[in-house]
């Protein structure tokens, strides 16, 4: 059962994920911002839902599922590496940094509101 | 393509990940507290992901929207960020910064040099590959010109 509302919350994470960098390809910025937007937004949400869902079920389904689901590390990772295959290290570097400052401070504030 | 499809992709491919992610996570769950789950994940996710792109263009002749579609699915809901976040949090507020430190740069430096050397294995592989279909194309073309 929990394994369902897992996939199920993947599902719709994984989807709005695809959707948004699908759209997002319309605004050419030479930067994967739409992929450091959205683990930045989800890790604050997966905060936010750990603070304030105590229902085990739902937190499966809405953190684990679809913030798990919607955030991602595979894509993260792929891009900064063609970045680099690119030789745009500061380019590449920066989209480290901020990613990982943005994420984890995004979570913090979403765990304390 | 259309939306339904992509969306039958997305299903099939995110059920698959997002369950694999939980079920490991439950299995790797160690009475340290070192998260080693989501580490497992990551790392995996983040090696797998270059070469199975590579293998999938290459292998099925797929348009990039459906294996963006089939990838995006499966290895980006094997993978998280967020609960990454999480973990580091947890980590922080613990105050257990030997765990915080090593989890940081396994995940930061290791998932990085992951992708790395799954792309150069992509790379790699897919040089062999065309390699091999241009010589099967020379040996079908000799055999047309001798005829």
């Amino acid at each position: 059962m929990n394994v369902v509302l897992v996939a199920l919350g993947a599902t719709l994470g994984a989807y709005l994920r695809n959707e948004l960098t699908v759209a997002s390809r319309k605004v050419k910025l030479d930067f994967p911002w739409m992929t450091f937007l959205i683990n930045a937004v989800g890790a604050f949400l997966l905060g936010v839902v750990t603070a304030k869902i105590g229902n085990k079920a739902i937190l499966l389904f809405l953190g684990t599922g679809m913030c798990g689901g919607f955030t991602t590390f595979g894509t993260f990772n792929f891009e900064l590496s063609q970045l680099w295959f690119q030789h745009r290290y500061v380019r590449c570097f920066i989209y480290f940094c901020l990613s990982y400052i943005f994420g984890i401070l995004g979570f913090a504030l979403g765990i304390q509101l | 393509m259309s939306k339904i499809r992509t969306f039958f992709i997305i299903f099939i491919g995110a059920s698959i990940g997002g369950s694999m992610r939980y079920l490991i996570s439950l299995f790797l769950v160690s009475g340290s507290g070192f998260p080693w789950g989501t580490l497992f994940v990551n790392l995996t996710g983040a090696f797998f992901l270059p070469l199975l792109i590579h293998y999938l263009y290459d292998r099925y002749h797929l348009s990039a929207t459906t294996v963006l579609a089939l990838t995006t699915g499966l290895i980006g809901s094997y993978t998280t960020f967020s609960t990454m976040t999480a973990d580091t949090y947890y980590l922080f507020a613990s105050g257990n910064m030997k765990f915080l430190t090593l989890y940081l740069i396994a995940t930061m430096i290791g998932g990085f040099l992951f992708s790395l050397l799954g792309n150069y294995l992509a790379a790699i592989r897919a040089t062999f590959y065309y390699r091999h279909e241009r010589n099967q194309a020379n040996i079908e073309q000799k055999k047309d010109t001798d005829d």
